[in-house]
């Protein structure tokens, strides 16, 4: 273990290089309890040693940029690096989240626009950006739909249904706003039951929690039937946005007779997830719902004639609290960097976002096709089998690896790790928990042609291969596959702790 | 549509489907649901375009260093070293997702492992998860996660007792997390140096947890803390939020007895980027790691034995354990951690010291400026701070601050916004990069006020 950051052996008295305090002994105004003893084991190391050290860690790191990241529900579409050039400006960078309105006017102006778009895109009457994770925006959205029944006094509803399908998101977050969980169970073809539901709802639901297309990336027919039911139960519908990149110009949440939803930023609008977040989930609500949602959010009047306001459109921006606000779910405004970034990102499109979605839709039942049709030629030891049968897939596909479990022993992770050796990132593996060996691939609209043909036959390759080969894999990667039982049994955690010599 | 690498070549695709349109992918959305007509939004623009009008909107906000700058109430306006961003934004780190295949993650799972090592260092608690939402959504999942480890254990299961001085947003974010679960928060309260009731706080003992902050929203640092552990006895768990610059030269709440550190992680990594992304540390004694939220990196091996990175303990988490996870949380903010963990290693114990001390004194030599101005009066001139203080104006803070501000100084927060009973204080913030002449503007221009004023 001699590559970490601990490991550099600079001087015990030197350190980043700083301008003098503006006054010596501040310290004594402390009073000497309260004083730190021993500094903490941070490493000692130059610029120089932390670049390198650095840009080594990125070389054993795998992102978009690197390859095809075809890894389903997540969106991995390329990052435009204007979205990053802009946040660079100090008029975000520097800006803190509490100067009066009169100093932000700018900022407002774009999260006004971004309110208005996102309700457009979904058809939802009004738009809150402040939850900062898709997690948190299914946790604010059960807040508000929580407080709507509150009020009603309809506080008998303490149930929300989710598919057994579903992102394991969306029960954790009602399951922390004090729901119980209900989950259905899917039809034999991975659609939603309607009889599960109607004997389901009741007088105690107050949600049901659901994406379309679904997990297993198909369009939900029956969607708008599903939300009758709820409804006619007196519960609310709730929309998880992670699979919005499929349907935009096309159909919304409001059509399909949603109540609330979320949007992922970081997946549709292509703010960069860096490894793990930041994301931005910012959520819409119908009219019946938008007095509940965080404070606050941005609302602007006209000017009188003549005068063009800050941002010279006429218009004044300001911050305002919905009346029956349940408060705040972030300290803040919530991910602005992210917001900005997406703006910058959904005005490439414009009325044209209907393309972007044509195009995910589009590359998603090629990959699946090509990958589902293999030079006959090949001796493929077993095909994959559908998911979910369906004519069209949307924006994403799962394939049950099965067969070929069955056949050689080979299992979906396998498969997973052989492709790294390939150059890919793996699909989204065992998910969702109804389709046995899951894989799912979700190429997005930001890759080639020639990307999706060559993914499809390095596929088959694997398929094909000497199963040994494929059960040991990765073989090409920095590291060999990485035993999770020994870091579970051995929680090392930290860099070992070194002793103070005394 | 410099975005669509397949643009033009959709008929070449389809044909080879067997598809013949465009729309034949779009048939299984029913008809009645389908929508009608184009989006009612803008023209698409091109990159010159979109550049040209958010260097206008931006350029139309009021940045931090265009003046002498003292609003901070929880955020900094830190430096942030050159290399800091630069390195980070390497495509291999900004384009990645969650490390779930460690094999090619082995930079970001190691970045992160090291990152919790220093998050362990800097607080003096051996466990860090590799981050939380901010600080608020940090100290509420301590909050439920103190519950879940102490319900059983405790005279009062679900009770948590909350310093009375958490800011008003904090506090919000913290309602929302614990409303749900039925957990019972009661305030404490503070004395006139602002600093806590231990005689309240001894109540807590036989609760599940008390949650504290150091600094408090007054950035007052109160050593009484240091006795609560003997005040709320062995079982209740010490929950503290810290400002992170102020622990090169204060005690770090580990080692007086904290179970649970939360605090902004933001001053490491990032600036105040109107809010966010930025991210909230949270770090614990081992008692609370198979409960607390978030992803954790441990060591491992690889076939071969070689050491490697990999996600550990997920069992924890919400795609695994669903509605039984103890959290919702999967996107976090690892991408600003990483951040985070470039500046802590830039810095070195030693240049945190400094880095603390510089803080500390700029706000010590604000603090005795304004006090000697007639007209000006000091909220807790007793009291031991960093970074911040309150300050009492005549007339309200919030004219106060427009006042200065045109006379060229964003001058701090207005208390009256988080308490009403508060409306002619200000909460002035200063840091490592405000300087003598900035503090001098500061002062005539609020000696400025209470001659308007008066």
């Amino acid at each position: 273990m001699s590559d970490t950051v601990f490991d550099f052996n600079g001087s015990k008295d030197a350190g980043w290089s700083q301008p003098s305090p503006l006054t010596e002994n501040s310290a004594s105004h402390i009073p000497e309890s309260l004083r730190r003893n021993r500094l903490p084991d941070w490493p000692r190391a130059s610029e120089p040693e932390l670049v390198r050290h650095y840009t080594k860690l990125s070389q054993k790191n795998f992102g978009i940029d690197t390859g095809f990241y075809p890894l389903g529900s997540c969106t991995m579409k390329h990052n435009p690096r204007l979205n990053e050039k802009i946040v660079q400006n100090p008029g975000i960078d520097r800006i803190h989240p509490l100067q009066p309105e009169a100093q932000v006017q700018g900022l407002l102006a774009i999260y006004y626009e971004m309110q208005e778009m996102l309700a457009i895109c979904s058809g939802m009457d009004a738009v809150t950006l402040q939850p900062v994770a898709g997690a948190q925006g299914e946790f604010t959205a059960i807040r508000c739909i929580q407080e709507y029944h509150k009020e009603r006094g309809d506080n008998q509803r303490d149930k929300v249904i989710v598919p057994d399908s579903a992102h394991g998101t969306n029960p954790a977050s009602a399951s922390m706003c004090g729901y119980q969980i209900i989950e259905i169970p899917s039809a034999h073809d991975g659609r939603i039951d309607l009889d599960a539901l109607r004997s389901a709802v009741g007088e105690d639901t107050a949600a049901m929690m659901i994406t379309n297309p679904s997990t297993l990336g198909v369009f939900e027919p029956e969607i708008a039937e599903a939300a009758e039911i709820v409804h006619s139960a007196g519960g609310q519908m709730y929309y998880d946005g992670a699979n919005f990149n499929a349907i935009l110009g096309k159909t919304d949440p409001g059509r399909m007779g949603f109540d609330a939803v979320h949007y992922n930023l970081h997946k549709t609008f292509s703010q960069p997830h860096g490894g793990g977040g930041p994301g931005s989930g910012p959520i819409g609500v119908k009219n019946h719902l938008s007095k509940f949602l965080p404070t606050p959010l941005v609302g602007r009047k006209e000017l009188p004639h003549g005068d063009f306001g800050t941002v010279g459109d006429g218009f004044w921006y300001h911050w305002e609290s919905p009346p029956s606000s349940i408060g705040k779910v972030q300290q803040w405004n919530g991910n602005a960097g992210a917001v900005v970034r997406a703006w910058a990102f959904y005005r490439r499109y414009g009325r044209d976002l209907e393309r972007m979605s044509e195009h995910a839709v589009l590359n998603a039942n090629y990959l699946r096709f090509r990958m589902m049709n293999p030079n006959p030629d090949l001796n493929i030891h077993a095909m994959p089998i559908e998911g979910c049968p369906a004519e069209v897939v949307k924006h994403e596909f799962t394939l049950s690896m099965s067969p070929l479990k069955d056949a050689t022993g080979v299992t979906g992770k396998d498969v997973a790790k052989r492709l790294l050796d390939y150059g890919y990132m793996a699909p989204t593996l065992y998910f969702p928990q109804i389709v046995p060996e899951c894989l799912m691939f979700e190429p997005t609209e930001t890759e080639s042609k020639e990307v999706l043909d060559k993914f499809a036959e390095d596929f088959h390759a694997i398929l094909a291969e000497d199963p040994d080969i494929v059960l040991t894999a990765p073989h090409t990667t920095p590291v060999g596959r990485v035993d999770e039982v020994w870091a579970a049994r051995n929680l090392i955690l930290r860099y070992p702790k070194v002793e103070p010599s005394s | 549509m410099d975005q669509l690498p397949n643009l033009g070549r959709e008929q070449e695709m389809l044909d080879i489907m067997g598809l013949s349109s465009m729309k034949d992918l779009f048939e299984d959305i029913p008809v009645e649901i389908r929508s009608e007509g184009t989006l009612p939004l803008p023209l698409p623009q091109t990159e010159e375009e979109i550049l040209r009008d958010a260097e206008k909107l931006l350029g139309a906000n009021v940045n931090l260093d265009s003046r002498p700058s003292f609003i901070s109430a929880g955020l900094a306006r830190n430096f942030v070293p050159s290399m800091v961003p630069m390195i980070a934004t390497r495509g291999e780190f900004l384009t990645s997702y969650t490390p779930y295949q460690p094999e090619v993650s082995q930079g970001m799972l190691q970045a992160m492992w090291e990152f919790q090592t220093m998050i362990s260092e800097l607080v003096g608690l051996p466990i860090s998860n590799v981050s939380m939402y901010d600080a608020s959504t940090s100290a509420a999942e301590a909050i439920t996660c103190a519950v879940r480890v102490k319900s059983k254990k405790v005279e009062m299961p679900n009770t948590v007792y909350v310093s009375e001085l958490v800011p008003p947003h904090r506090m919000s974010v913290i309602e929302n997390y614990t409303q749900g679960v039925g957990i019972d928060i009661r305030k404490i309260p503070h004395d006139e140096d602002g600093f806590l009731d231990l005689n309240v706080a001894a109540e807590a003992s036989g609760s599940c947890a008390i949650y504290v902050e150091q600094p408090n929203a007054f950035g007052i640092l109160d050593k009484g803390l240091l006795r609560l552990r003997e005040v709320v006895g062995d079982n209740t768990a010490i929950i503290v939020g810290v400002d992170v610059t102020s622990l090169g030269i204060v005690e770090p709440p580990g080692n007086w007895g904290a179970d649970i550190v939360v605090g902004e992680g933001q001053p490491f990594g990032i600036g105040p980027t109107a809010g966010g992304p930025i991210y909230g540390i949270f770090a614990c004694k081992k008692d609370f790691l198979r409960l607390m939220p978030g992803r954790i990196v441990g060591q491992s091996i690889d076939t071969e034995g070689k050491t490697a990175y990999t996600l550990t303990l997920s069992t924890r988490e919400q795609h695994i354990r669903r509605h039984r996870a103890t959290s919702n949380i999967c996107s976090n903010e690892t991408l600003i951690a990483l951040m985070g963990a470039m500046h802590m290693a830039l810095l070195g114990p030693i240049g945190l010291e400094t880095l603390s001390t510089r803080i500390l004194s700029s706000t010590r030599m604000a603090m005795d400026e304004l006090s000697s101005v007639e007209g000006l009066e000091l909220a807790f001139p007793k009291s031991p701070v960093f970074r911040e203080f309150a300050v009492k104006v005549p007339g309200k803070s919030s004219e106060a601050l427009s006042h200065i501000f045109e006379l060229g100084v964003i001058g701090g927060f207005d208390l009256g916004q988080w308490w009403p009973d508060r409306g002619s204080w200000i909460l002035i913030g200063c840091d490592e990069r405000t300087s003598e002449s900035d503090i001098s503007l500061l002062k005539k221009t609020l000696t400025s006020w209470v001659e308007e004023s008066s």
